[in-house]
């Protein structure tokens, strides 16, 4: 869901004039006692300037560089799509690999500092097929990290998601620790009562790993290139602790697409 | 299960292993997934693991050779439907644009494709090409081609924006026009007023702010009337002769009629209630946002395509529907919403017409010049764009002073921030959070209001924090006129008794999305009259639905 | 020789081998022996000017003039006014451009290999096509929608082939890279990552807590 999927992905150029133009107005003591038009348009020039902002979102260009590089002719452009209409006796209705995720409070640091990812994009680093083949680096310098946090991103929300999650952000530290020399990992999260049954002892026997029961506050740093300053609360007191990656455990959405697919079908999301 | 057909949603781990599941048993599986390839390993969320077996793989080969599933990626489910227990689905799987079965994973076009782009399958961490093996496991390769770009896909019409934009860059400024004009018979009218969607998704907000892409719609038709040029819209040459009867001149149905000319229609007429065209845009838009010369000259332009406005025609007064049925080979009602809705309070019946107005009348009145007393105070209701527009005109209009009440704060105010903001700068008072009780007389006439203060409870259905009466708070304001702006509804009566159409619970029609058909063969609906009050902009683009579906409608008979 | 056949390449060769300035006369429009030569060449270097305003040469260093074989005087006029504004600029790498000597020269190899590279060649001869009858999917481009793809493949490419031109040196850091190129290491972070998905580059090692990228030698 991170990214591409919103088609953000933008590249500045300096060529590109900045500002927004403006729609020039009259004033308000021109507009008393009639029904003269308020904005009055763009001149020409500002027009043009306006225009050349725009970045012409596009992805594929059509240029076919692909197509005369590859030898073996496998590219084709005129492959057209399919339409298919087909009967079933049965659905099954998953969640697919759209891996979205409900907002993160923004006092975590999520989308402000390349260091603090979430559990998703985690899974992919660790993973052997993963960008990094599975050595935990920051994104925000390609360093090895010495000390990270795995933080609550939804205290407060229900039983399921805090198991789920809890036992997910137990499972990353035990890869990222096996996979990194001398990384240490604290796991900061309200603990349910499922949990501590089935699940803590044995997470407080991983070395390496420390479980704080409690709720992360924020997290913050002065500067770009400056460790991560997480502020949460132990026990009711309040710590500040500092580190080199932040992973935030997200709370699953299923796409408004398989929702509605879900419903008009009745039947839940597997 | 055998022979059973099944179809899988989603080809996560989770769909992936609920086919082969399913497969196993003897069904015949489907399995539909709308990224290019299947999914990832994942780490269990159910139990602790050990290092060194960290990944739930999915059985992708396993998957792929099993005779019995059929596997359809980079697709999406577009329709489906369950009857008696079956289920139906329209599926369009986009073209991957590279054969897989040739490719040798060579990586030959991934180092020259010159367009990077964040990479989803690894959750954004890298770039990818637009040409790309999505998965590393599986390693099938795909050309990443939106069908449009964003702005694009937010314009209910369509509009080529990314086009037209890059014209007027390159100061090619009726070559855009003419790129608007391919889909929107209505640049200089829409560019005053669209509240632009677009720009709410158009990626350079990303950056800074977004393209002002309403407005130079605007420029683009604003250049044709200074320079003088009145253009011909262009018919073809091949005439078709069935005809066609248009309810409402409205931006739904002048498109519609638009769209029909431009296929070879001759035999279009809009019947009109109304002296004027434009519905909303002439009777609701105030002369001050949308001048009313150049919508007249926009709705000529279309009428000189040989369509026939009739105006002072309502359906059902001066015409039955009946009648228009039987002597038009197909119709489109565009007919709006043009019922405003009541606040129901005590005193609303006693004063209506005498110091109360609703907002349709209200703007409708003055847009064609009916008198108007405007002696003294105005209250205007509502939160909504017709609200703040009342509350403009009115203070135009020369009353004392002028108030908005509305329910809730600043923040939940449907109407556009920018409108708000001009109303609140010409010297409209906006009470917030505050709401009629009661309307006070005098003599026969409105002397005023007693209204009471509100504070925000719980959110509702909506999401919107619910707006509850603070008791006790009750004050009055004093006033000569309360225009109530509440919403509007549609008025259906004019169809008659015996039309067929099936009428919701909303007092709409539910009409096929695609072609604006309604249930009665040969009538489309399309516009406010269907989706209740909304945006002209989208409106026209049902009014384009509907020419193409009474297009191959009429040639399919 | 057709000033089509002015390779931007070797523009940015000559400017790496220090020269001041370069002067590309060529014929006017509609005048070409080969039909479309001048504008190709014109095309060409409103994209070499477009790339050393980005890396902070001077773009004035490089222009484009016009005047047929019989006008001398014209071509005085146009020359002497070049060497006026070349003078004025000064020499390379010094007042008059953004980034300074012995720096620009890096950047220029870099410059040099992204003009070289396949794909702004590409990109640059497609020009045309892209403009009068459209893509591989019929899509026509406008002038600005053309030279938004061109930005941004320089800006790119330039990144890139900096990356590369150093790795090439020595085996290095996503911060090292960082520090020398000046460009955010989260960025760096990002191309090593996509240059690593390509194949063209991998792990060295690791020293302490720092990984260590190299190329494979794969390289287009
Ligand atoms: C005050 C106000 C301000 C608005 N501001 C904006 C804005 O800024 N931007 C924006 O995008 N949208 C705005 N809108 C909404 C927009 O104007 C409408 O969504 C749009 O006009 C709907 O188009 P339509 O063709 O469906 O219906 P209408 O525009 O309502 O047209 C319907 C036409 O049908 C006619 N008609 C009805 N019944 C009959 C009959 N029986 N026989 C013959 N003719 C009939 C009516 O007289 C009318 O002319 C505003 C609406 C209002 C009320
Ligand atoms: S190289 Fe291929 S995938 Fe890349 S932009 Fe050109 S045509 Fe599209
Ligand atoms: S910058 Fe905005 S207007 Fe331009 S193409 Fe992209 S989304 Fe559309």
């Amino acid at each position: 869901m991170i990214y591409e999927k919103n088609q953000r992905y933008i590249i500045p150029f300096d060529d590109v004039p900045s500002p927004r133009a403006e729609m020039p107005e009259i004033s308000v003591d021109e507009r008393r006692g009639n029904f003269v038009e308020v904005e009055t348009g763009f001149p020409e020039d500002i027009a043009v300037q306006e225009a050349k902002r725009c970045l012409s979102c596009r992805r594929c260009l059509g240029c076919a560089l692909c197509w005369a590089e590859c030898e073996s002719e496998a590219i084709d452009f005129s492959i057209p799509d399919e339409e298919l209409d087909l009967e079933f006796d049965d659905v099954v209705v998953t969640k697919g690999q759209d891996n979205s995720f409900f907002p993160i409070d923004p006092k975590l640091g999520f989308g402000s500092y390349a260091d603090v990812i979430t559990d998703i994009q985690f899974e992919r680093m660790l993973s052997p097929t993963g960008p990094t083949d599975g050595m935990v680096v920051s994104p925000l310098d390609g360093e090895i990290p010495k000390r990270m946090a795995i933080v609550q991103g939804h205290p407060n929300e229900d039983d399921d998601q805090l198991l789920s999650s809890l036992v997910l952000g137990v499972n990353e530290s035990i890869i990222a620790l096996d996979r990194t020399k001398d990384l240490e990992v604290i796991l900061v999260s309200p603990i349910n009562e499922v949990f501590k049954e089935q699940f803590l002892s044995n997470a407080e026997k991983i070395s390496g790993l420390r479980i704080v029961k409690g709720d992360p506050e924020s997290v913050e740093k002065d500067q770009e290139d400056a460790p991560l300053s997480l502020k949460y609360s132990e026990n009711g007191r309040q710590q500040d602790d500092t580190f080199d990656l932040i992973v935030i455990l997200t709370k699953p959405k299923i796409s408004s697409e398989i929702k509605s697919l879900s419903r008009k079908l009745e039947k839940p999301v597997q | 299960m055998q022979d059973k057909k099944v179809l899988i949603v989603g080809g996560g781990l989770d769909g992936v292993s609920a086919a082969l599941e399913k497969a196993e048993a003897g069904a015949q599986v489907t399995i539909v997934e709308k990224f290019p390839t299947l999914g990832a390993e994942r780490i269990p969320r159910d139990r602790l693991i050990q290092p060194d077996d960290a990944f739930v793989n999915p059985d992708l080969d396993k998957m792929r050779n099993h005779d019995n599933i059929q596997v359809l990626t980079y697709s999406e489910i577009k329709k489906v439907n369950r009857d008696n227990g079956k289920v139906s689905a329209h599926i369009l799987k986009r073209s991957l644009r590279v054969d897989n079965i040739k490719c040798n994973d060579c990586k030959a076009c991934i180092k020259v494709c010159p367009v990077n782009m964040f990479d989803d399958f690894d959750e954004g961490f890298s770039f990818r090409t637009a040409v790309d093996y999505f998965n590393p496991a599986t390693g099938e390769y795909n050309i990443f081609k939106e069908d449009m770009p964003v702005c694009q896909q937010a314009c209910p019409v369509n509009l080529d924006i990314r086009t037209y934009v890059a014209q007027i860059a390159d100061g090619k400024h009726l070559d855009s026009l003419a790129t608007i004009r391919d889909r929107l018979p209505l640049p200089g009218s829409i560019g005053r007023v669209c509240p632009h969607p677009c720009e709410t998704a158009c990626n350079r907000q990303y950056l800074d702010e977004p393209i002002s892409i309403c407005f130079l719609k605007r420029y683009v038709a604003d250049v044709e009337i200074n320079g003088g040029i009145e253009p011909v819209y262009e018919t073809p040459e091949k005439k078709l002769p069935e005809k066609i009867a248009i309810i409402g001149a409205g931006p739904a149905g002048l498109t519609c009629a638009y769209h029909l000319a431009r296929q070879g229609y001759e035999n279009i007429t809009i019947y009109e209630a109304l002296p004027v065209p434009g519905g909303y845009l002439w009777v609701g838009i105030p002369e001050y946002r949308l001048p009313k010369k150049l919508l007249q000259r926009e709705v000529d332009l279309i009428a000189n395509m040989g369509i026939d406005i009739q105006y002072n025609k309502r359906i059902g007064k001066e015409i039955s529907y009946e009648d228009l049925k039987k002597n038009n080979d197909a119709i489109f009602i565009g007919a709006g919403c043009h019922l405003g809705l009541k606040l129901r309070v005590p005193g609303e019946d006693e004063y209506e017409g005498k110091g109360i107005v609703d907002c349709v009348t209200f703007l409708r009145d003055q847009a064609l010049g009916n008198p108007i007393d405007t002696k003294g105070k105005l209250i205007v209701i509502g939160g909504g764009n017709a609200a703040i527009d009342s509350a403009r005109v009115g203070w135009r209009m020369g009353f004392d002073e002028v108030y908005i009440l509305y329910r809730r704060t600043k923040k939940e105010m449907p109407a556009n921030t920018w409108e708000i903001d001009a109303a609140e700068h010409e010297g409209v008072i906006i009470q917030y959070l505050a709401a009629p009780v009661e309307i006070l007389g005098k003599d026969g006439r409105v002397s005023g209001m007693k209204c009471i203060k509100m504070e925000l409870g719980e959110p509702d259905a909506s999401g919107r924090r619910r707006p509850v009466p603070i008791e006790g708070s009750e004050y009055v304001i004093d006033a000569e006129t309360i225009v109530p702006a509440l919403s509007q509804a549609a008025n259906l009566e004019f169809l008659g008794e015996d039309h067929g159409l099936d009428i919701n619970r909303w007092n709409t029609f539910d009409i096929d999305e695609e072609t604006g058909a309604t249930n009665v063969q040969g009538v489309f609906a399309g516009g406010d009259v269907v989706t209740g009050p909304d945006i002209a902009i989208r409106a026209v683009a049902a009014g384009k639905k509907a020419a193409e579906g009474i297009h191959e409608y009429l040639r399919s008979k | 020789m057709c000033t089509g056949r002015v390779d931007p390449a070797l523009v940015a060769k000559a400017f790496k081998k220090g020269i001041d300035g370069l002067l590309v006369v060529g014929c006017y429009f509609g005048d070409c022996h080969y039909i479309t030569g001048n504008h190709q060449a014109k095309a060409k270097m409103d994209m070499t000017r477009k790339l050393f305003k980005f890396i902070g040469l001077n773009e004035e260093r490089l222009a484009f003039r016009q005047c047929s074989s019989g006008e001398a005087s014209v071509f005085v006029e146009i020359v002497s006014e070049f060497d006026q504004k070349i003078r004025s600029i000064g020499p390379l790498g010094g007042d008059g451009d953004r980034v300074k000597a012995p720096e620009i020269f890096k950047k220029l190899e870099a410059a040099e290999a992204v003009l070289a590279g396949e794909k702004i060649r590409w990109i640059i001869g497609k020009r045309t096509p892209f403009l009068e009858t459209g893509n591989v999917y019929g899509e026509i481009f406008t002038e600005h929608e053309f030279n938004r793809a061109i930005e941004m493949i320089i800006v790119e490419e330039m990144e890139v082939q900096e990356i590369l031109a150093r790795l090439k040196e020595t085996a290095r850091s996503v911060k090292d890279l960082a520090n020398d190129l000046a460009i955010p290491p989260s960025r760096v972070f990002r191309y090593i990552t996509a240059l690593k998905r390509k194949g063209m580059v991998a792990l060295d090692k690791v020293t302490g807590q720092t990984p260590i990228f190299q190329l494979t030698g794969q390289e287009v």
